[in-house]
């Protein structure tokens, strides 16, 4: 048994914690206020950074994904800057990731390098005003004619759509067969026609997110991921298992942000003559900080090592993690925030952001409520 | 990173595990309901060599690492066996014969690890004193050197196992000015002249454990049953306290896995509104939290153990979260459990209400959560 990361992971986290408070971190607060048109120029000039210090999609490659690698690089790139992160994951976690795990020869070839490299983005576009956690429930038609497939449906939420070029789009191409068999990802670049990208969404926390809707009108679609349809139910649910590592990352790197703020501010911030740190009503909300945010990165850590071993509840370990990071994440936000008092509810304040930003992990992909039916059933089943 | 357990470690677990449900769950019940400390329980974990493990073959122990010392407190706990009893298992392994291992001479080694490791004598340990808790360098027992004795006097309270015990392991102060530098560690045979036990207390939860207070009254003891030098105390009494962070807070692991096994089985056997209530979401996700603190607190206590393990420093931080953890939320867990039971939960003949009890120590016993969050955050202020 042994908890620690191995060298070449302990350097990752160094190399990638240096290079991201440096060249990310400074526009985490102009991407909040920015307009969007700002907003679009400065995440793809963040993801070319990260793509140049070689931290666009780490460990994933070789048709497989190492998910210590990349949670220990996301976590950093998440602390910095949280927009960045999600914005780099919907490109090389969740596009590039189902290419990199289920794409043919031909299509890993086309976007893998360019996806890597920031010359593309890439979103995937799967949720609908209908269709959430219960994946079964869209819409998206894809109805072939001659040699091409016809696609018909609404994503109204879609990350990165605003400035991707490559789509992976989830539709049934055989509702008949049901949601195991009938649902197939294609492959969709930017200006095929009947492609249309609605206007940028905007959202309480996470504002340097692009994100919006993309409608399908008759929109020509010549490829399905991997090849052959009625495969992307089991395509989207591992990376969906995967990636509960990634919002686990997000969420770690948030309320790392916020822990290491509020301490700062405990110690720096004096009333009635003392620190307020030495006041226990704040003193142990960053002991509880502490425990919340250490617990969180071994829930994550631990399932993204299970992951990589192929281990059999390795899916739930996930869950898990992805549900305590998140909901700790919300519970370190706010205690920063009492702390900072008055001067964190300040626009502009590092923590008054940070406070929005944590509130996605619980809601995005499987949120925690859904996930918690999960983790149940895996222990309630075991004494059906 | 590995997460693994050696195929050793992995049957050992599940040898203890069974030999625990089978030989001794089926004995708590009714010695919890006594509330006393039990000696048959306490052979039966002598019999599978339990009460030595750490400790060299060649002492009567089995040589076993920590990680292994936590799966045995683990198994036991998931198999049912009552906190108490394993408070007791907890206490006289690593609080005294520990101690006595780590610090004493070949010569104390040799005199009472063997029997400790039996189980033929029951070890304590008695740091705690009635003005003395969290703050323990406070304490007011005092050791006057006379010559090549030692004279005690003072009292200690809520040592566990000292109704029953035959060696005590006492920190008394050489010198009260010096404070922590005072603090010095012997070893007191029981029926020593002047030293007597307190009538047992009658305790909320982990009642097989018997707890009482100890006095000492112009108790005169050899000086070869110092344990290592004058004002060495503090430092043994440390030196253990955040260790025992992995193998005395694994047996509050098990019983949560026996906890939620419990819920899981009851879960889908009970049945309300015409269908088994694990249909009701409410009860879902009563489960999943249990499943969540599980891996949490699984992680949390065998990353003590295994650094200790792999030779590295102990970091405090680390085995402080690790008892906050394991014991605010611990409880929440056992809480729960009573919930999912209802009626049924509040009833002593469903383990859940002994476990409801037993874990309430979990935020208590060896440093109290409040204790934890006040090193977590002194160390983050530094």
């Amino acid at each position: 048994m042994d908890y620690e990361l191995n060298d070449a992971e302990k350097k990752l986290q160094q190399d990638a914690s240096a290079f991201c408070m440096k060249e990310i971190a400074p526009s985490a607060q102009v991407l909040d206020e920015a307009s969007k048109s700002e907003v679009f120029g400065t995440i793809k000039e963040n993801l070319k950074k990260l793509a140049g210090a070689g931290l666009l999609g780490t460990g994933i490659e070789g048709g497989s994904i190492d998910l210590v690698k990349y949670y220990v690089a996301g976590e950093e790139i998440a602390k910095a800057c949280p927009a960045t992160f999600l914005s780099s994951r919907a490109s090389s976690f969740m596009c590039g990731g189902l290419l990199n795990l289920f794409g043919t020869p031909e299509q890993k070839e086309r976007y893998l390098t360019a996806l890597r490299n920031a010359d593309k983005v890439g979103a995937v576009a799967y949720t609908e005003a209908d269709a959430g956690s219960d994946i079964a429930g869209i819409n998206t038609l894809a109805r072939k004619e001659g040699e091409v497939w016809l696609l018909n449906g609404v994503k109204d939420i879609v990350a990165n759509a605003p400035i991707a070029d490559v789509i992976l789009v989830l539709a049934y191409t055989d509702k008949e067969a049901g949601t195991e068999k009938g649902l197939s990802f294609f492959v969709v670049e930017k200006d095929a026609a009947g492609l249309s990208v609605g206007e940028p969404l905007e959202t309480m926390g996470l504002r340097g997110l692009p994100l919006a809707a993309v409608t399908f009108e008759n929109c020509e679609a010549k490829e399905i991921l991997g090849g052959t349809p009625g495969n992307a139910f089991g395509q989207i649910s591992q990376i969906l298992s995967m990636g509960t590592v990634g919002i686990a990352a997000l969420s770690v790197g948030i309320s790392s942000a916020c822990m290491e703020k509020a301490t700062q501010k405990a110690k720096n911030r004096k009333a009635f003559g003392r620190k307020i740190g030495s006041f226990q009503e704040v003193g142990f909300k960053l002991a509880d900080m502490f425990t919340l945010n250490d617990l969180s990165k071994m829930l994550a850590l631990r399932a993204a090592w299970g992951m990589n071993m192929g281990e059999n509840e390795a899916d739930i370990l996930g869950a898990c993690a992805k549900l305590f990071a998140s909901e700790s994440a919300t519970k370190i936000a706010n205690w920063a925030m009492q702390i900072y008092a008055g001067h964190g509810y300040i626009k502009g304040s590092d923590i008054e952001k940070l406070y929005r930003d944590a509130k996605f992990g619980e809601i995005c992909e499987v949120p925690s409520e859904i996930q918690r039916t999960i983790i149940a059933k895996n222990d309630l089943d075991k004494f059906a | 990173m590995d997460f693994t357990l050696t195929d050793e470690q992995r049957m050992f677990r599940e040898t203890v595990y069974r030999y625990g449900k089978e030989e001794i769950a089926p004995l708590c019940e009714e010695a919890d309901l006594k509330g006393e400390f039990s000696f048959e329980i306490w052979k039966k974990l002598g019999e599978m060599g339990l009460l030595g493990l750490p400790f060299p073959e060649e002492l009567g122990g089995s040589g076993a690492d920590i990680v292994t010392c936590c799966l045995a407190g683990e198994a036991l706990g998931h198999a049912g066996v009552d906190g108490g009893s394993l408070l007791a298992w907890g206490a006289h392994t690593y609080l005294c014969t520990c101690n006595i291992f780590n610090f004493g001479t070949e010569e104390q080694k040799k005199k009472y690890v063997p029997k400790l490791a039996s189980g033929e004598w029951i070890g304590c340990m008695g740091l705690t004193e009635p003005g003395a808790g969290s703050d323990a360098a406070s304490m007011r027992t005092t050791a006057v050197k006379k010559g090549d004795k030692y004279v005690l006097n003072g009292s200690k309270t809520f040592i566990t196992n000292a109704p029953v015990a035959d060696v005590i392991v006492v920190f008394a102060s050489v010198d009260r000015e010096k404070k922590h530098e005072g603090i010095t560690a012997f070893v007191v045979d029981k029926g020593t002249p002047g030293f007597s036990v307190g009538q047992p207390f009658h305790k909320m939860g982990c009642k097989c454990s018997t707890t009482s207070e100890v006095f000492f009254e112009d108790c005169e003891i050899p000086a070869e049953n110092m344990l290592s030098t004058e004002g060495a105390g503090w430092m043994i009494a440390l030196s253990g306290v955040e260790w025992d962070r992995s193998t005395l807070l694994s047996p509050f692991l098990g019983a949560s896995i026996y906890g939620l096994e419990l819920c899981a089985r009851y879960a889908n056997e009970r049945h309300q509104f015409n269908r088994p209530i694990k249909k009701f979401q409410a009860v879902q996700h009563r489960i999943a939290e249990m499943r969540i603190f599980v891996e949490a607190a699984r992680l949390a206590i065998y990353r003590v153990a295994s650094s200790k393990d792999n030779g590295q420093m102990l970091n405090p931080l680390q085995a402080a979260v690790n008892k906050v953890y394991a014991g605010d939320v611990g409880f929440e867990m056992a809480s729960h459990a009573v919930q999912i039971f209802g009626g049924y939960g509040f009833m002593h003949e469903y383990p859940v209400e002994r476990n409801f009890r037993d874990a309430r120590l979990g935020a208590i016993g060896g440093g109290t959560s409040d204790i934890m969050r006040m090193i977590v955050s002194r160390i983050m202020l530094m």
